[in-house]
């Protein structure tokens, strides 16, 4: 007997037209991992919700259908016996504790289980030991970082011995590392539980889909549109995948765009591994000479750099340094990434550059000018700075007063104002929402528009701070083309990011910030070609570069394919007119 | 923010250690004596008294409760002692001593006495809160609550989900000023600019704990938050003999003092009107 049967299910939430979930039926057996994929609004997470008994419970929707526990009607089920029989362990880091330290934390799910108190201690350890959290039992949870949270977060489910976890985005807001850590820690999890169960959401799929059993994948509207193995269901339906925005393993999106291009790949691999020895023999060369690019000499001509930081060092007051002797150049006109890991001090070298927090005097130059002679206004003429949270930034009710605010404290003339709201509106993809509310935006409107404020008052460089943090795929990358657009037009796009996949295929330079220090300065291609350094700021190489370095695939020069149209040429295909230089064009990676 | 209003002292101590519900019953029986008296002494004996079991008993160096109880004696002295002392209004019929006199100001010895007192008292009450504040975890007395005065565990809970929350308000508020700064909104002074710039402030922050608090309460009622009609406590903060004992030497020597001030003639008020 399978251990969740679900019939029929469907879901309305209150004031929508659509449903959330509509008719969707398909059954688990104990100890299976199951990823449900599909793109936003296919009602994958309000499956959980149902499931959970969340909905109807706490969350206000209609529900048709039946859900069987264990060959149990659910709805019959008291919310205690059923929420005891699923772990529940949501996306986001910052909103899913309500006590104050890791061992009250878990100890919260327990009591309101009425587990008794001597079994409490054991319980508690046993979770904290398995997600490795153990020496950190007294520590604050606020102390703890992401990773180290979404652990907790899996710890306080495993405490409660439930049948059934139910996974919702765990590492959406991870750094790289943490988010394998957590996936490596979910691997071990199943060997040494057996006959636990998982039900998983995740949208970047490179370091899960060895853990997976099967697939369900949802349609928008909530609708199943198929279920079936991974190698299964990304083979067969690998186009109806890329369409619906969904990102395959990029070994598999490889794979994919060969067989594509003609050649005979039998099987679409999933894995790294998997896919060198299945592409190994349609290999035509193992090195190439590098297609021309750009010659760097150009730069220098482009002088005065947009921003330059020369021995620069910070601490906050009362506090450790941040910032060490830090030297940059950020050339005019350049697609320039900073990364690192977290608390390596990104942000605040950002911050120097925008006014956020000011330099003294000599340390930072904004197109030759030293900031600390600017004021506050001249340096926003030339600097936009967009926080990683877009809502911070607005001070108006309404898309088009938003757009005129930087000019009409500037005193700018109506007709100019106007002119240039509207052409930001429709560079922007605004125009229809201009008398909206900006809160009441969709997450990815929400940045276009806190991008297009940062360029109102003509701004030549544009700093992000983790600008695709958080998002599902298609709205980073539409953000990302917008860049492009921007970059194509002359624009200085500074970007603060610990996406490697995004660096890959949109950045030209990048600056890699360990512990207050600039470790490396130079082109992303270099970056990649160095293993130590990625290691070392534990950042990490991106699959498709792990799997160049398998088959010994690499350029003359020893750098790597970058994209997927690099590695065109090494299975003797064309790769098309566009040339390798312009960094936007290699926005086909996925 | 290190605990209520960052003053909480981690550590282990006598006082640290005691049930925060009786704690907080042991300090009002003081706090009630120095409210009622109006003579200069009883605060002051009571103030010497908490500030040796704070360093005594709750173990907190003096260094650390040195700044805010300056503050608050600076304050108080300025506010009360000095109005007191040159403004003093006896009743009719009553004499004063002058101890000095210029132009409308008159420097009597009545009411520095009185304006010492007060700022004495205040002292005092904010000391016997600080024995309170700086010994308690805050997650403890809310618990405590719950366990042992019948405190609504569903609110007692929301309280401390607010608590948890409350240093991510403050560097969220920090964020929002910096953006708003560079995006050319000066920090404004007239009336109308403010409340404009406390709209603009509240709505972005509103708007992130609203979501936040949605997450929140879903992820509590996931772990079955409520569901069951008894639920169990890991932190268990039974009432030892010990904090019964700190009740009763409270309330005993809080009663010692008062009778040791009376017999001495030196205590005022308890339904005697100073001055009468």
């Amino acid at each position: 007997m399978p251990l969740i049967e679900i019939h029929d299910l469907s879901v309305r939430y209150p004031r929508t037209a659509q449903k959330a979930l509509e008719h969707v039926s398909f059954s688990v057996e104990q100890g299976e991992t199951w990823l449900l994929l599909g793109p936003s609004g296919s009602g994958k997470s309000t499956l959980g919700l149902c499931l959970a008994g969340l909905i109807p419970h706490s969350v206000p929707a209609a529900m048709e259908g039946q859900i069987l526990l264990d060959g149990r009607d659910a709805a019959e089920m008291s919310v205690g016996t059923r929420t005891a029989q699923i772990g529940m362990v949501f996306q986001d880091p910052e909103a899913q504790f309500c006590m104050l330290t890791v061992e009250d934390e878990v100890a919260f799910g327990l009591e309101n289980l009425a587990i008794p108190y001597e079994e409490m201690g054991g319980r508690i350890s046993e979770a904290l030991a398995i997600v490795g959290l153990g020496e950190r039992r007294h520590e604050r949870v606020d102390r703890l970082s992401g990773g180290q949270k979404q652990r907790l977060a899996l710890a306080c489910a495993l405490a409660r011995r439930p049948a059934i976890l139910f996974l919702d985005e765990p590492t959406a807001n991870l750094d790289p590392a943490s988010r394998r850590e957590f996936f490596r820690l979910l691997g071990k999890l199943r060997e040494e539980q057996p006959s636990l169960t998982i039900l998983l959401i995740e949208h970047i799929l490179d370091d899960l889909i060895d853990l997976i059993d099967r697939v369900l994948l949802l349609a928008p509207g909530g609708t199943v549109f198929g279920e079936g193995t991974p190698g299964d269901m990304l083979d067969s339906r690998g186009d109806e995948l890329d369409r619906m925005g969904i990102w395959l393993p990029q070994v598999t999106a490889l794979g994919h765009k060969l067989r594509a291009a003609g050649l005979p790949v039998a099987r679409l691999p999933l894995m790294v591994e998997e896919a060198a020895s299945a592409l190994e023999s349609l290999l035509v060369q193992h090195t190439l000479a590098r297609p021309g690019t750009i010659p760097d000499t150009g730069q220098e001509a482009r002088t005065p750099m947009a921003i330059r930081v020369d021995d620069l060092t910070f601490g906050y007051r009362g506090s450790a340094e941040v910032l060490h002797k830090i030297s940059l150049d950020v050339p005019s006109g350049s697609l320039f990434a900073i990364v690192g890991p977290n608390g390596s001090g990104k942000t605040t070298l950002a911050s120097h550059f925008a006014d956020v927090l000011r330099p003294p005097v000599g340390r930072v130059f904004l197109l030759g000018d030293d900031i600390a002679g600017l004021t506050t206004g001249q340096v926003t003429e030339r600097v936009g700075y967009v926080f990683q949270n877009p809502e911070h930034q607005f001070v108006e009710q309404q898309v088009d007063d938003e757009l005129a605010y930087s000019l009409r404290v500037r005193h700018r003339s109506a007709a100019e104002i106007e002119a240039t709201v509207g052409q930001l509106l429709r560079s922007f993809g605004l125009e229809a929402h201009r008398r909206r509310n900006p809160f009441a935006l969709s997450q990815g409107q929400k940045r276009r528009l806190s991008v297009a404020t940062m360029l109102a008052v003509g701004q030549r460089i544009l700093v992000l701070d983790e600008p695709t943090f958080g998002q599902d795929r298609d709205t980073a990358r539409a953000l990302m083309e917008r860049l492009c657009g921007l970059h194509r037009e002359g624009v200085t796009v500074v970007v603060i990011t610990h996406d490697m996949q995004l660096v890959a295929d949109y950045m030209e330079q990048v600056a890699v910030l360990v512990d207050g220090r600039i470790r490396f300065a130079g082109s992303t291609q270099a970056l990649f070609a160095d293993q130590a350094l990625l290691q070392e700021a534990s950042l990490r190489a991106l699959p498709l570069h792990d799997l160049a370095r398998e088959m010994g695939v690499r350029f003359a020069d020893g750098f790597l394919p970058m994209s997927i149209r690099d590695w065109f040429p090494f299975f003797g295909l064309e790769t098309g007119s566009t040339p390798r230089s312009a960094a936007c064009a290699r926005e086909d990676a996925s | 923010m290190n605990g209520l209003l960052g003053f909480y002292e981690g550590g282990k101590s006598f006082l640290h250690g005691r049930n925060p519900t009786l704690k907080l019953v042991s300090l009002m029986v003081p706090m009630l004596a120095v409210t009622l008296a109006f003579d200069p002494w009883t605060p002051v004996l009571f103030f010497g008294l908490a500030l040796l079991v704070l360093c005594v008993l709750g173990r907190v160096p003096l260094r650390h409760v040195a700044r805010p109880l300056a503050l608050v004696f600076m304050l108080s002295a300025l506010g009360l002692l000095v109005s007191n002392a040159f403004f003093y209004d006896p009743q009719e019929g009553t004499s004063v001593t002058v101890l000095w006199e210029g132009g409308p100001l008159r420097l009597t010895l009545e009411g520095l006495r009185v304006g010492f007192a007060l700022t004495m008292r205040t002292m005092a009450i904010v000391t016997l809160s600080l024995l309170f504040v700086a010994t308690t975890d805050p997650t403890d007395f809310v618990l405590s609550l719950i366990q042992h005065a019948h405190f609504p565990f569903r609110l007692g809970y929301g309280i401390l989900v607010a608590y948890r929350f409350l240093p991510m308000w403050r560097s969220e508020l920090d964020l929002i000023r910096s953006a708003h700064r560079i995006r050319g909104v000066g920090e404004r002074t007239s009336l109308r600019g403010r409340w404009e710039q406390l709209r603009r402030y509240a709505v972005p922050l509103l708007a992130g704990a609203i979501r936040k608090a949605e997450r929140v309460s879903i992820a509590m009622d996931s772990k079955a938050f409520g569901a069951l009609p008894k639920r169990t406590y890991y932190r268990r903060l039974d009432l030892t003999r010990a904090d019964w004992a700190m009740l009763a030497v409270s309330a005993l020597v809080t009663l010692f003092i008062l009778l040791i001030l009376a017999n001495a003639g030196l205590l005022v008020g308890y339904g005697v009107v100073p001055g009468d």
